[in-house]
């Protein structure tokens, strides 16, 4: 009986010390004065998928299915860093950014996963985006159009150069207005980013 | 021996129920799920982006006042680029997502959508403003805080009749000359013209030829002389900000002489940076307030853009931010409402939640939102704005449901 209640002591302090040593990175509560912002850096980024340039409008006649005004993809993978300062985890709640080549914003895109960056780390998150000639033409045209008229150019001369060009890094492509939301225990900070790549 | 035996166990159960207690924010913690269905890369981009920004911001507004009743809402907003076949995919992601409301976007879409939200029972609160998702015999769960499009289109052109027609040196000679110009194929362009047509001819108007302005027009000067044969006074512009600008641009240049009365998805703070004079004295539909506008509520739209999106100026923020809070200020109140009587299901929202609103009032410049079992038309009085110095002035308010009951109550209903 008395060895019995031995093991028993025994095993509550291991157990105690396993779980405080678990809790330990919550020992430092969240709060308004020790939540500094977490850091997002464009790492790199990369020409997932080119097929180079074409369009079809829909009065061409497909090998196989219906004619659509259809245009060449181009895949982009945006690799960010994203820093915790603190010293306890922080989950990230969305981040989302607008791209730009050159000087008209194309797309906006972002991630509404979710992620935990433990305590003074550093993690990884890609962010794909999807591009298309017939998608870029219309937001060049419909947010675009009076720039490129004054630049004395047309949206085609300037898709094509992009999907020529982009594959071969030759034109540096923005991000724009990045955000992305951080919580820990209630509280929310919001880091903005901007970058280019290439630099 | 007995008291050395039992601290263990009460030290062991201790430490179970202090982290069990520790925790059980993060163990109990119910989520929502919400869908949201954006454009910011097609062709309605020129608005739509704006509008997607303010989704995200007032939901990130509900779940800091609360959420529906103490559960969060997981958003899951995603860009179909104005691809109508897009949105019936991203639809399916939704349902499979087991989300219990969207907020959807256009027009096409929407109207697209509308059988299938109906037969699901998915409440789905739009941008498009299509009075065709007003009657709730045909549309029942498709819902928007806003004025319809028919509506809105019938207010500018009474507004245009009472303000600015007496005014011309040809009042009481002849007929008011009206002439549209919008993207035919477009199924939100053209949701109004059988409605503005029916109140021109109710108002004695002459109706001259539909002109076909797309949405990514930079050059209009074709349609605008065509539109220099029929001598219109006033044009209606149904398309969206960029090429309501380049119509506007080109009238002026070409000395067309005509007034323009605008849609909301074209009337907004672009409009004046785009067209520059040209936009002057043009009246135009506003179903809510214009963003940074002195009213109640616009605090939180403007403390919610510098939080969540600061790398964004606030000059740069447009009335579509506004009108999104506007989508998700009633669909949170729907939803707390029907979770109050106990179910968040599609037909509860619709039930307990929507059509129990009376006069309810989300402020933002918004009127008070009615719906009924019978009548999706959340209101009848329309405020009416004209360019003055580049900035937005309220003309009039038109009150359709006063000045026309019988018509509002048995004819205009569901167009």
């Amino acid at each position: 009986m008395h060895k019995k209640s031995i093991i028993r002591g025994w095993l509550s302090v291991i157990a105690a010390v396993a779980l405080f040593a678990g809790c330990a990175q919550m020992a430092v509560k969240p709060d308004q004065q020790n939540f500094k912002t977490p850091k997002v850096t464009l790492d790199s980024m990369e020409v997932a998928h080119a097929f180079g340039y074409w369009y079809f409008s829909n009065k061409v006649q497909p090998t196989k299915g219906k004619p659509e005004n259809v245009g060449a993809p181009l895949e982009l993978a945006f690799i960010f860093n994203i820093e915790n300062p603190n010293d306890y985890p922080v989950k990230m709640d969305s981040l989302k950014f607008t791209i730009a080549f050159e000087d008209f914003d194309l797309n906006t895109v972002g991630s509404t996963d979710t992620m935990w960056i433990p305590a003074g780390k550093t993690n990884q998150l890609r962010v794909s985006a999807h591009f298309d000639v017939r998608q870029s033409l219309l937001s060049l045209l419909v947010t675009g159009g009076f720039k490129l008229k004054q630049e004395g150019t047309n949206a085609w001369a300037i898709l094509e150069k992009w999907w020529t060009e982009i594959p071969q890094y030759n034109i540096p492509v923005h991000v724009k207005a990045g955000s992305a939301v951080f919580k820990a225990d209630g509280l929310t900070k919001v880091a903005t980013f901007n970058a280019t790549f290439p630099q | 021996m007995f008291a050395k035996n039992i601290w263990p166990k009460i030290f062991i159960h201790l430490l179970v129920v202090v982290l069990v207690a520790g925790f059980s924010s993060m163990a109990c913690a119910e989520t929502i799920k919400v869908g949201s269905l954006v454009d910011m890369t097609g062709a309605t981009s020129d608005v739509g982006k704006d509008y997607a920004l303010g989704i995200a911001e007032a939901m990130h507004y509900v779940n800091d006042n609360g959420g529906v009743n103490g559960k969060q809402i997981k958003l899951y907003q995603f860009d179909y680029g104005y691809r109508v076949p897009e949105a019936l995919t991203k639809y399916k992601l939704f349902k499979r997502l087991k989300t219990v409301a969207v907020l959807g976007w256009g027009t096409g879409d929407t109207e697209a959508l509308s059988p299938t939200v109906t037969k699901d029972k998915m409440p789905y609160v739009s941008a498009s403003y299509s009075a065709h998702l007003t009657d709730p015999k045909k549309t029942p769960y498709n819902l928007f805080f806003a004025t319809d499009y028919s509506t809105n289109a019938r207010a500018a052109l009474t507004a245009w009749f009472d303000k600015k027609w007496p005014k011309n040196k040809d009042y009481g000679k002849r007929k008011p000359r009206l002439v549209c110009s919008y993207m035919f194929a477009s199924p939100y362009c053209s949701a109004p013209i059988k409605a503005i047509k029916d109140q021109a001819k109710l108002l004695g108007f002459e109706v001259g030829p539909d002109q076909n302005v797309s949405l990514f027009a930079i050059d209009t000067k074709s349609q605008i002389l065509a539109m220099k044969e029929f001598k219109p006074d006033v044009v209606w512009h149904g398309n969206t900000t960029m090429s309501v600008a380049a119509t506007l641009r080109d009238a002026y240049a070409l000395g067309l002489g005509a007034d323009h009365i605008i849609d909301n998805w074209g009337f907004d703070e672009n409009l004046p940076k785009l067209a520059g004079k040209a936009s002057e004295g043009a009246m135009g539909v506003a179903v809510c307030a214009f963003f940074g506008e002195n009213v109640p509520g616009m605090d939180n739209v403007i403390e919610y853009a510098k939080k969540y999106n600061p790398g964004i100026p606030l000059d740069q923020r447009l009335n579509h931010t506004v009108q999104a809070w506007g989508d998700v200020l009633i669909l949170w109140e729907a939803m707390k409402r029907a979770d109050k009587a106990g179910s968040l299901s599609g037909e509860s929202i619709l039930k307990n939640g929507f059509e129990t609103m009376r006069n309810f009032d989300i402020g933002l410049g918004a009127p008070p939102i009615t719906f009924t079992a019978t009548d999706h038309r959340v209101a009848g009085i329309v405020p009416i704005y004209e360019v003055e110095n580049g900035k937005f002035k309220l003309v009039e308010k038109v009150d359709l449901k006063s000045r026309w009951p019988e018509k509002w109550a048995n004819d205009w209903l569901g167009w």
